[in-house]
């Protein structure tokens, strides 16, 4: 039979999200695959260059759209850097306090959309269910449920409201179990292991080679988790373990994100912890009025005058949810970074998709890629 | 490892393709090399260990570009960032994909937006931009419209 191309998206429900997957296929089995990304592009680099340092926090929302803490946190850390901020330690908390309850959120959104993929219908209910909890926490200290705008150079923008701790225990309690729930509607169903086992399959090594990072290539075995690796913020201290799984194929993606989501729970319990008892302050003091200090006594020397940082550049990575994110922000001096530089990991996931897709059918495109966990807006930025 | 280290450690093998080694935040260190030498800087760091190219990316200065890559080594949980400059006239540079297969994409889009080209790359087409687009976005001639460019019409009725 003679091979063709076929278009999967830009508007298919598989690719969750706005991009096309060419697929060249000999009857049902996969050839070749050419993903065509960009539908989504926004110049998010090229706008940064035009904005205040504390603007381009707004893009980075925009930017990953299921995680935008992770992405906040990852320009705030590249900008501190070349700024030669240094934020004070509550606001670090407040920082992984976010992030880690957006890594939960932006798994079980993952897993709302892959179960659903893969033609189970009720998780996808449940999923949305407990990620509606997260974004009512969120509600409550940023004012926002998607898009937060909630970190500062220099710190964060405003300390948690009271009996805020209390609530985000209430959720952590609510979510302890409902994990094994979720195992028990995916892998006690022999129809999810029929799908899933042997499917996707990418060894680390391939995994290195192609840049894959994240849960793709700790569920090939390989412990590779930046929070352990090269902790930033106050991952040094929190306690936690990596996830990890051997069989690197969508089941041992899905074991991994789930470990990662106990994972999180664990660390959030340590951080709210902390903050109970923890009061400081959450910006830095002593910045300019252009990187959104509070306001301050009019004449203050250093606050409403244009203080000059030297130049400088800064160098981030933090584990997003979808795997390494790295930002590199270039200071020239003045109150526009010169350039900023972002790796999205899912641009690297997506471009290896010929490694683990070719082989496999038809069918097996939508339990595959959603293993991948594609959200478009970063990868096109 | 520090720069230092890395520097002791490419220095014998790289001789004057190499032509700094600085300390650089958050990594091992910033390498910087002669772009005509590209190649043997990536094998050489390739065995390090620094097996998992992370990015590519380029800078417009506009005197000159600047290229650099971002690898990671698993033995040492380090990065290490290299750079090069290019002359703004004619900026190309051999490709890092026979060395790290990932630079696949990362170069097609450094390549797009800030008018770098890779020698020898597999594939260098549009990524993010469709096909045919005439230019290259992240260079500082390249201006997005100003407010007072934008032509608001007010219709009176």
């Amino acid at each position: 039979m003679s091979e063709m191309w076929i278009n999967m998206g830009p508007q298919h429900p598989m690719t969750h999200g706005l991009w096309n997957l060419r697929v060249r296929l000999d009857g049902e089995l996969i050839k070749d695959v050419d993903p065509e990304v960009g539908y989504l592009h926004r110049g998010i680099e090229k706008i940064s260059e035009d904005r205040h340092y504390n603007e381009v926090i707004t893009l980075m929302d925009r930017c990953c759209y299921v995680a935008g803490f992770a992405w906040e946190h990852l320009y705030t850390i590249a900008a501190e850097r070349a700024l030669h901020i240094t934020p004070p330690e509550r606001a670090e908390y407040l920082r992984v306090l976010s992030d880690e309850f957006q890594r939960i959120a932006s798994h079980l959104m993952w897993y709302a959309a892959f179960v659903q993929d893969i033609g189970l219908m009720s998780p996808f209910l449940y999923g949305m269910r407990d990620r509606d909890l997260i974004l009512d926490l969120y509600q409550s200290y940023t004012g926002a449920r998607m898009t937060y705008e909630y970190f500062r150079v220099g710190g964060v923008r405003s300390d948690l409201p009271p009996g805020f701790t209390d609530q985000a225990r209430k959720v952590l309690d609510w979510l302890t179990p409902r994990f094994n729930e979720y195992d028990q509607l995916c892998l006690g169903s022999d129809i999810f292991h029929k799908r899933c086992d042997n499917l996707g399959v990418l060894k680390a090594n391939d995994c290195v080679t192609h840049g894959v990072t994240g849960p793709m290539i700790r569920s090939a075995g390989l412990k590779r988790d930046l929070r352990k690796d090269r902790p930033y913020s106050v991952y040094r201290q929190l306690d936690f373990d990596v996830a990890l799984a051997d069989s690197a194929d969508v089941t041992g993606r899905y074991l991994v994100r789930m470990e990662e989501m106990r994972q999180s729970v664990r660390i959030l319990r340590q951080v709210v912890d902390w903050l109970d008892h923890h009061p400081g302050p959450v910006i830095a003091e002593e910045l300019p009025r252009w990187l959104g200090a509070p306001y301050a006594p009019v004449g203050k020397e250093g606050y409403l005058l244009k203080r000059h940082y030297p130049k400088g550049v800064g160098f981030s990575a933090v584990e997003e949810p979808h795997g390494e994110a790295q930002a590199y922000v270039v200071n020239e001096g003045g109150e526009h970074p010169y350039r900023v530089k972002f790796r999205s990991p899912v641009f690297a996931n997506i471009s290896a998709a010929r490694q683990y897709m070719v082989g496999y059918r038809v069918a097996d495109i939508p339990p595959i890629m959603g293993s991948v966990d594609v959200c478009v807006g970063e990868v096109d930025r | 490892m520090e720069a230092e280290e890395l520097s002791r450690a490419l220095a014998p093998a790289l001789g004057d393709r190499l032509t700094a080694v600085e300390p650089f935040p958050g990594t091992a260190g910033r390498v910087r090399f002669r772009p005509d030498g590209a190649l043997d800087v990536f094998r050489r760091i390739h065995e390090l260990g620094f097996t998992h190219l992370s990015t590519v990316g380029g800078i417009d200065w506009v005197d000159h570009r600047e290229v650099f890559y971002v690898a990671w080594s698993d033995a040492l949980k380090q990065y290490v960032f290299l750079s090069t400059d290019l002359p703004a006239d004619s900026p190309h540079i051999e490709s890092a994909t026979s060395v790290w297969p990932s630079a696949d994409w990362h170069e097609r889009e450094t390549w797009e937006f800030v008018g770098i080209t890779f020698d020898h790359h597999p594939d260098l087409r549009h990524l993010l931009m469709p096909d045919g687009y005439a230019f290259h976005p992240l260079l500082r001639s390249f201006k997005l419209h100003e407010p007072e460019e934008l032509e608001v019409k007010v219709r009176h009725v």
